[in-house]
């Protein structure tokens, strides 16, 4: 019991540590970035806690300004906003999460396997690569959505078959200089196979670059959703930030009313600082990872 | 930089860069005439009224002093012919040149190209007599034969919009001359419908059509020419305008405004305010924009256009059920739904169906109000718990807001609603197909003759009926059927005494607010902006909300 608390002692006192030196690495704009992230997710885990009124039915007179118990307003079904932007967060957040992991893991997956194995396989994943990049995404993602029809599930999965290509190329590019290092190849002739390098070498050895590759996917797909939600794509009853916009813009003569200037500002406003904070974090994190690049 | 000089030959270079530059000169003067060709021929003064399209048509040398121009924002509705013309706006852009037997006005059908319609009392003759002295725009008089030649070309090429029992040669039996300025149509039944149906289809001129084969594609300018109160003076299909100027021998009650212009815009109501267009439907939060400005005069149109809830009563036995119909009529709160979905622009639907701006609405009908314990009660009663989700269809944008206040409301009562939605054409050809449980539809022309209740409520009805748009799909296809509906539905279309329609009429309402068919949710109406001290002719025709579609609105009626 006491070497098991000891043991955890010891993790989370790595994790600190680690944490603090990241930090001391990261630039000012960087830290803000981290630390409106933070309270964004923060934001999206303790929804419930956060909103006083249901995000899913009215609650108030339509189209309040706000104030007077509610804090951003409501819309036109009278559904409290800032419930809906606090619920509205998990959906960003579940959709850039999921495809990052989705696409990072997957396309540094076949990055690895095309440059480890080489030969026919990499000539298939590559030519799939150079494909999937040519293909302008948002027209077939729009397609595959449509197709596919509006779910969250479905978008992600959309998201990540488009998404997957420009990690596969760049792990592919760094995983062939790593299999050229001694310790590999040492591994290897002893008979290391595929997956115990996989899991033992290159991916722990490529988590750095991954991750920093992963932020940016996350950006780009809480973008692609916001977008697709917006073109009338996404689950019309589902509260994502994106759709806000959607029936926001939808109402008709809007800017001739005071109502954009809560029903479309606020959902607007934390979606640009979700994406900006994601990508001024993958900006310092790309530098901290790359060593070239801080000189 | 040594290699520079080392590789530099002036004896070379001296020549190329004059030949380089010679060069350019000449590009440069080719591309600056290029150019100027079409600028040179834009520029040359247009004659006004003509366009190269409209070359040989209807000419008038017509000055207005200080004319009444009136500019419209209008989409792209095609070929202004009977035939070439876009259903969308109703065919307007050819109804402004072509004449009908009876115009509407905001009442009813007024006489017009016919100064008198007879019918006999067995209900099957019509004998109509004509207006002496109208001039087709090309200056040709205009005969009974035009009348009968139209109305026989209508049977063999249908037009864009055609009444049911006009282009049926077995209703129509006969379209005959009797006098010079008579003529007689004869009906295989007696009906009240024909009247107004036949009363609106455009005369064409005999002299031009005669020989034409195939009137869609028949696009010459003389295919826009009428006997109407405007000429068209220029169509152009790639800027989506139309002009229109005043017909100078017009029969009829002189034209209010000399010409009209159809643009398009791109925001109608920042086009209203700057005066570019001058009249424009606004969205009901920026009426009070309009409201407060002096300059501007707000007025709303008849409520027509609205949404229903429709049952899919092959699907379910409990759909088929009166009673279940009944309690979410009770549970739906259309006052609510109108505040959220509708902003002030609409009116709550009609049990009865026809909605209150019919004008034939019968206000007497059994109204339901909003009763949520009620609803419960006749749902426990029926057995409907909690844990029966029923699937609601709708369609895009707006719908899906209804589609989410209603599971909101219903969800007071215990029922849950699974919202589906679907863009508009999927939703319409999943509703025809009978592929849902309960569908929000929106229909336009609910203002139309009350007829159309007969065409979405008779049971056998034909299911193709209304042009697959979802607008009459409910006939025996859909499961609904009422012998004693049906039975007056027959006796009101026979009825040519509009009075006695009218009662028949009511009595239908009667029934169908107690059968409830289908839930219709709202009628929305419009909100029209323009500047009185600019122009002020504006009207509603009866059974359309729409100013610019009324010829009236152009018209001196003093």
């Amino acid at each position: 019991m006491q070497e098991a608390l000891l043991k955890l002692k010891n993790y989370l006192l790595r994790i600190f540590i680690l944490a603090g030196l990241l930090w001391s690495r990261l630039s000012p704009t960087g830290r803000a970035a981290l630390l409106i992230l933070m309270l964004l997710v923060l934001t999206a885990l303790f929804a419930p806690l956060l909103a006083w009124h249901p995000p899913d039915v009215s609650s108030g007179p339509a189209l309040t300004p706000p104030g007077d118990g509610h804090l951003m307003g409501t819309d036109d079904l009278g559904v409290d906003l800032w419930a809906m932007i606090v619920f509205g967060a998990r959906v960003s957040i579940i959709v850039g999460l999921g495809t990052a992991l989705l696409a990072g893991l997957g396309g540094s997956i076949a990055g690895i396997a095309s440059a480890y194995k080489g030969g026919w396989m990499d000539r298939v994943i590559m030519r799939l690569v150079d494909i999937m990049i040519v293909l302008p995404d948002l027209p077939v993602m729009i397609v595959l959505a449509a197709f596919f029809g509006p779910s969250l599930s479905n978008i992600i999965i959309v998201l990540a078959l488009f998404s997957w290509s420009r990690p596969a190329r760049l792990i592919r590019a760094q995983t062939l200089s790593l299999k050229e290092q001694p310790y590999v190849k040492m591994a290897a002739h002893y008979g290391g196979g595929f997956f115990y390098l996989l899991f033992r070498h290159f991916l722990p050895e490529l988590l750095p670059l991954l991750l920093v590759n992963m932020i940016r996917l996350a950006g780009m797909a809480i973008i692609a959703e916001a977008s697709l939600a917006f073109l009338g794509l996404g689950d019309p009853t589902s509260r994502s930030w994106g759709l806000i916009i959607n029936h926001a813009v939808n109402f008709s003569g809007i800017y001739f009313t005071p109502f954009w200037q809560w029903w479309l500002l606020y959902p607007w406003l934390f979606l640009t600082l979700l994406v900006t904070s994601l990508a001024l974090l993958g900006r310092d994190l790309e530098r901290v990872a790359d060593p070239r690049l801080s000189s | 930089m040594s290699f520079i000089n080392k590789n530099t030959r002036p004896f070379y270079s001296i020549p190329l860069l004059l030949f380089v530059l010679i060069l350019c000169a000449a590009l440069l003067a080719s591309g600056c005439t290029t150019p100027e060709e079409p600028g040179a021929q834009e520029q040359e003064p247009p004659d006004g009224e003509e366009t190269e399209q409209l070359e040989g048509s209807v000419k008038q040398d017509v000055d207005f002093d200080d004319p009444q121009i009136i500019r419209l924002e209008g989409p792209n509705a095609g070929f202004p012919s009977p035939f070439a013309h876009y259903p969308r706006m109703r065919g307007t852009v050819m109804k402004y040149i072509f004449d009908s037997l009876l115009e509407i006005d905001e009442e009813d059908y007024i006489p017009w190209l016919a100064k008198d319609w007879e019918i006999s009392d067995n209900g099957k003759e019509h004998l109509v007599t004509l207006r002496s002295g109208v001039k087709w725009q090309d200056g040709e008089e205009m005969t009974v034969e035009d009348v009968v030649f139209s109305f026989e070309y209508y049977q063999e090429y249908p037009p864009v919009f055609i009444g049911e029992e006009v282009m049926d040669r077995d209703f129509l039996i006969s379209i005959e001359a009797v006098a010079d300025n008579q003529v007689k149509f004869v009906t295989a039944e007696p009906s009240g419908t024909f009247y107004g149906e036949a009363g609106i289809m455009r005369i064409i001129p005999k002299h031009i059509w005669k020989d034409i084969e195939d009137p869609y594609e028949f696009t010459e300018p003389e295919a826009a020419m009428g006997c109407g109160p405007y000429i068209l003076t220029d169509y152009s299909q790639e800027h989506n305008t139309y002009r229109y100027e005043a017909y100078e021998d017009y029969w009829g009650p002189d034209q209010a405004v000399d010409v009209l212009e159809m643009i398009p815009v791109s925001e109608e109501v920042l086009a209203l305010e700057s005066g570019e267009i001058d009249l424009s439907r606004i969205p009901p939060d920026v009426a009070p924009r309009f409201e407060e400005n002096p300059e501007f005069k707000v007025e709303t149109s008849p409520a027509f256009a609205g949404y229903l809830l429709s049952f899919n009563m092959n699907d379910h036995e409990l759909f088929d059920d009166n009673r279940f119909r009944q309690a979410f009529t009770y549970a739906i709160n259309k006052e609510d739904l109108i505040e959220k979905t509708a902003r002030r622009g609409a009116k709550p639907g009609s049990p009865g169906i026809l909605p209150e701006d019919h004008r034939w609405y019968n206000p007497q009908i059994k109204h339901y109000g909003y009763d949520p314990e009620k609803a419960e009660d006749i749902l426990k009663e029926l057995g409907v718990n909690e844990e029966k989700t029923f699937e609601l269809l709708v369609g895009e944008g707006v719908e899906v807001r209804i589609g989410e206040a209603l599971k909101e409301q219903l969800a007071i009562v215990g029922v849950d609603l699974n919202i589906v939605a679907l863009d508009r054409q999927s939703r319409d050809s999943r509703a025809f197909d009978g592929e849902y449980e309960i569908a929000l539809l929106a229909m336009g022309s609910w203002g139309l003759d009350a007829d159309w209740l007969r065409i979405r409520y008779a049971s056998g009805g034909d299911e193709t009926a209304g042009g697959g748009s979802a607008t009459a799909l409910l006939g025996a296809g859909q499961g609904f059927s009422s012998e004693q509906l049906d039975h007056l539905f027959e006796k009101q279309r026979q009825k040519t005494d509009p009075d006695k329609r009218k009662q028949i009429v009511f009595e239908i309402q009667e029934l169908l607010a107690e059968t409830t068919p289908e839930i219709p949710l709202y009628n929305g109406f419009y909100y029209y902006a323009y500047r009185p001290d600019h122009y002020g002719g504006w009207i509603f025709m009866f059974d359309h909300p729409v100013m610019e579609h009324a010829k009236l609105s152009f018209l001196d009626r003093e």
